[in-house]
């Protein structure tokens, strides 16, 4: 009998242990301190921290490309070109960076002529030269750079990648007068915004052609990263010398000092803002539905969502049954609900149709063509082609919302009479996977931040020259003939021309949108978080590089 | 006619026979376990959990009004005369209604997680079931072999054990689980789908094989030594026949006490790989996923891990609690006076 009460005992034990283990965890959260919204005088100096959810993929510039990569890049390593420091469509502004002034470009746009400012110093001290400029370049090739194919319209850049050429011929540099010519293989509007990647700001040529992770080359900007610990922490440190080049533009940077943590776990990260004890959640994490209308109802101060020009879709594969078949794609248009994937987005996307975001020139202000949900007539249409139970493969990530939202819309392609097998994988692999012809992905989760403020930079996801038999980025193998002649034929307008194009984007997004060439969703909207501690009106969101640390400003 | 168990003619201080009954070592484990209540309260706890789960098809249909996987994001229930979003503009679900939909409340797609409960948990137990009878079937044979030939067969199967107990099963499970999720399983012309129930069945069933094999070998390599074995032997028995007919009938014992501790430990470590993602594929549910994808929203809806979680603790607890008592029970040396 004894035994038993032992027993009986033990249970009961493990049970309140769970639940108060639990509950323990939930009530942490709600007794987080308020947080005190008071304002006053902003001051130079001093530190901040921020917590990013995951490591950028490298802080060499010639190998960064992830959006917290960009972040810390892009106030360290100035290129010829860059951005106007400002929030919202203000800041896709192109302004001269290292250069004197914005390109000329002449030879029916083949050729660009810069001059690089003079008396520039690398954070170490020593010159910049013109030359550094073509090396950056050549390094990036050699480096594969994450969006090295914006590079290849550079001439001879293909041959350099590939190793059939010793040295990039399609720039030629002058170190006496600064001088830097580029010539393309054929024009390309979107070339200033090319220049304008942290990728393209010039490098010592002593610096190895292997990617570094604790001794990054020195830059020109406004902070240097230092005190890495690869995969955990990084600082970003003021460069004493920038202040003396006076670049129009670009701010020197009020903080002495930025650390850089990784902190996996949003809950605790944005806890920690909350509670002031982290000065910024960064834009690349999500701050959890579960913490959002805390978040919401007390920081409300410091605290915004904003929208940044993104694409959320879906690809459907027109290569393979059932979506090469058109009314396939309709059906999937008047099926999906995008209000539903919005509400699993947890507040933070945008419900929309057309596949170039708003804020982009070329986003149209038409009502979306198929009207939804509509589920009695996706299944109609299903029926009708005869596609009833014809098997999809539908592929999603293991990562919140996309999980949830992939899962969403694996039922609905269910409802409408497909056979779904729903394949969730691993983030780190996703891209590579559904980027490979042999995987035979018919339909899955996608999505694009722009790399540049152009619509062609959109496109590029649907252009046929981007189907490749391994990390192809067109996952839908879109291959539409009018859809092509039209990219190939705007995408030529300089980036300073663009509006005058914008109406004819706009058309051939209504167009990619009847088609249903894939099916859009939505956009993104991050969010912008920091302690009281940081002057929040002051503070830079810009369009691009997100969270402008160089704009951060300590409260008194 | 004499009753069984009566030793006839033999008397004590010229009293009435003693009457003593013989029983067999089963009904003898049969009495000790029927006198452990303790054990029997917890098998029985199990067994309802079992039951319930096995009937998540009446109550999704006839109860909640929903399948596992129906997604009802943007839809509203009436709770208390008022009209409550089943998900929140911010993607917050429903708590538990008591009602009967959405009983213990939503999940973040906005499905019942009653229906998800119990859907999860027949998944889980199948995937126990039949995880145990893999690792009891391929056990049994490698066991028997190389406990009973010994020498290079031995040699051979054991070190297969040695490198298969040199991983941790939870390592080995998610890097096998992670690889088929894929492409699924082929065996000759058997072809199991990645999100298939059986891809985690066979991978538990497989790394938990040598937690069997190990020690039945060791009763095998001890029973073939034992007098009748040689006589079966003396008779010209082959050795297949002496493996199934003479050593195989003497491990009943052992396999019984393994069968629930290894359903258990099955069910565990099922919920395991599939928090790790390499278990139950999505959409389908195991208290596993349903933890997993829970713990993310632990602040605004506990519910969503608890639920599964208490339902897991109280079926491995079951079931592990039962499988002690049957150990006692088959246990020879157990004490005399519980057993009579």
């Amino acid at each position: 009998m004894a035994n038993n009460r032992k027993k009986w005992a033990s249970l009961a034990a493990v049970l309140c242990t769970s639940a108060m283990a639990i509950t323990a965890i939930s009530v942490g959260s709600a007794n987080a301190s308020a947080s005190r919204t008071g304002k006053s005088a902003v001051v130079n100096g001093g530190t901040a921290t921020v917590d990013m959810p995951g490591y950028p993929n490298s802080l060499d510039p010639q190998e960064g490309y992830t959006l917290n990569a960009g972040e810390a890049d892009w106030i360290v390593y100035t290129p010829l070109l860059t951005y106007v420091h400002k929030s919202g469509l203000a800041g896709t502004q192109i302004i001269p960076g290292l250069a004197t002034a914005l390109p000329v470009v002449t030879d029916n746009g083949t050729t660009y002529t810069l001059t690089l400012r003079k008396g520039l110093e690398y954070s170490n001290g020593a010159a910049v030269v013109a030359s550094d400029f073509k090396f950056a370049v050549e390094r990036a090739l050699k480096l594969n750079w994450g969006a090295s194919s914006f590079l290849l319209v550079i001439q001879g850049a293909a041959a350099y990648q590939s190793g059939h050429a010793s040295t990039l011929t399609g720039i030629t540099t002058d170190d006496a007068t600064g001088r830097i010519t580029i010539k393309l293989t054929s024009s390309y509007g979107a070339f200033d915004n090319v220049l304008c990647f942290p990728a393209l700001s010039p490098v010592p040529q002593t610096t190895p052609m292997t990617v570094q992770t604790t001794h990054l080359p020195p830059g020109v900007g406004a902070y240097v990263i230092e005190n890495i610990v690869p995969d955990v922490s990084f600082d970003l440190v003021k460069n004493p010398l920038f202040a003396k080049f006076h670049i129009p533009g670009i701010p020197l940077g009020h903080l002495n000092e930025i650390e850089v943590s990784v902190d996996s776990n949003s809950v605790s990260a944005a806890e920690a803002v909350l509670d002031n004890q982290v000065d910024a959640f960064d834009v690349t994490g999500n701050i959890p539905p579960s913490l959002l209308g805390t978040v919401e109802s007390r920081a409300s101060s410091r605290f915004a969502k904003v929208i940044v020009a993104s694409t959320d879709y879906f690809f459907l594969n027109e290569s393979m049954p059932p979506f090469n078949n058109e009314q396939a794609r309709i059906a999937v248009s008047y099926a999906v609900d995008r209000n539903a994937l919005a509400r699993l987005g947890g507040g933070f996307t945008v419900p929309d149709c057309y596949f170039v975001p708003v804020g982009i020139p070329g986003h149209p202000t038409s009502p979306c063509p198929y009207p939804s949900p509509n589920l009695a007539k996706a299944k109609a249409l299903v029926k009708a082609a005869h596609l009833v139970g014809t098997k999809v493969s539908v592929y999603g990530w293991s990562q919140s919302p996309g999980e949830a939202q992939v899962e969403y819309y694996a039922s609905v392609l269910t409802n409408i009479g497909f056979k779904v097998d729903l394949k969730i994988i691993n983030p780190s692999i996703y891209w590579s996977t559904i980027g490979n012809v042999k995987t035979g992905a018919q339909t899955g989760i996608a999505g694009q931040f722009l790399d540049f403020p152009n619509p062609g930079d959109f496109f590029l996801l649907l252009d046929a020259r981007n189907i490749h038999p391994v990390n192809s980025d067109n996952f839908g193998n879109v291959d539409d003939p009018h859809l092509q002649a039209t990219i190939e034929s705007l995408e030529k307008v300089p980036a300073s021309q663009l509006a005058s194009v914008a109406k004819q984007w706009a058309a051939l997004s209504v167009y990619a949108a009847q088609k249903v060439l894939a099916y859009t969703w939505g956009s993104s909207q991050l969010p912008e978080f920091l302690s009281n501690r940081i002057d929040f009106k002051t503070a830079v969101f810009q369009p691009l590089f997100m969270d402008d640390w160089s704009s951060w400003e300590l409260n008194s | 006619m004499q009753s069984e168990g009566l030793l006839p003619g033999f008397r004590f201080g010229g009293k009435e026979p003693l009457v003593v009954a013989g029983l067999s070592p089963s009904r003898l484990a049969m009495r000790r376990l029927r006198h452990n209540v303790v054990a029997l309260a917890f098998g029985g706890m199990f067994l309802v959990v079992a039951a319930l789960c096995f009937m998540a098809p009446l109550y999704a249909r006839y109860v909640a009004h929903t399948g596992p996987n129906d997604n009802h994001v943007m839809e509203t229930i009436v709770i208390g005369g008022h009209r409550v979003d089943v998900v929140s503009p911010i993607g917050i679900p429903i708590g538990p209604t008591w009602h009967s939909r959405f009983f213990f409340g939503a999940d973040f797609n906005g499905r019942d997680l009653a229906v998800r409960l119990l859907y999860g948990g027949r998944n889980s137990l199948v995937i126990g079931f039949s995880a145990t009878a893999i690792t009891i079937v391929c056990a049994l044979v490698i066991a028997l072999l190389a406990g009973y030939y010994r020498g290079w067969v031995d040699i051979v199967l054991t070190r297969f054990l040695d490198l298969l107990w040199a991983y941790p099963a939870v390592l080995l499970g998610v890097a096998i689980g992670t690889s088929l999720v894929l492409g699924g399983l082929s065996i000759g012309p058997l072809h199991v789908s990645g999100n298939s129930l059986y891809v985690p069945a066979v991978i538990i069933g497989f790394v938990n094989i040598p937690y069997v094999a190990k020690p039945i070998r060791g009763e095998v390599l001890l029973l073939r030594e034992r007098e009748f074995v040689d006589a079966a032997r003396v008779l010209g028995l082959n050795p297949l026949r002496i493996i199934f007919s003479e050593i195989l009938p003497n491990l009943s014992s052992t396999i019984i006490v393994f069968v629930p501790l290894m359903i258990a430990n099955s069910i565990l470590l099922e919920a395991g790989l599939s928090y790790l993602g390499a278990g139950v594929q999505p959409p389908n549910a195991s208290w596993g996923t349903m933890i997993s994808s829970g713990v993310e929203y632990i602040t605004s809806s506990p519910y969503l891990v608890l639920v599964p979680g208490i339902t897991l603790i109280v079926a491995v607890l079951g079931i592990n609690v039962f499988g002690d008592g049957l150990r006692d029970a088959l246990d020879p040396r157990a004490a005399i006076s519980k057993a009579h």
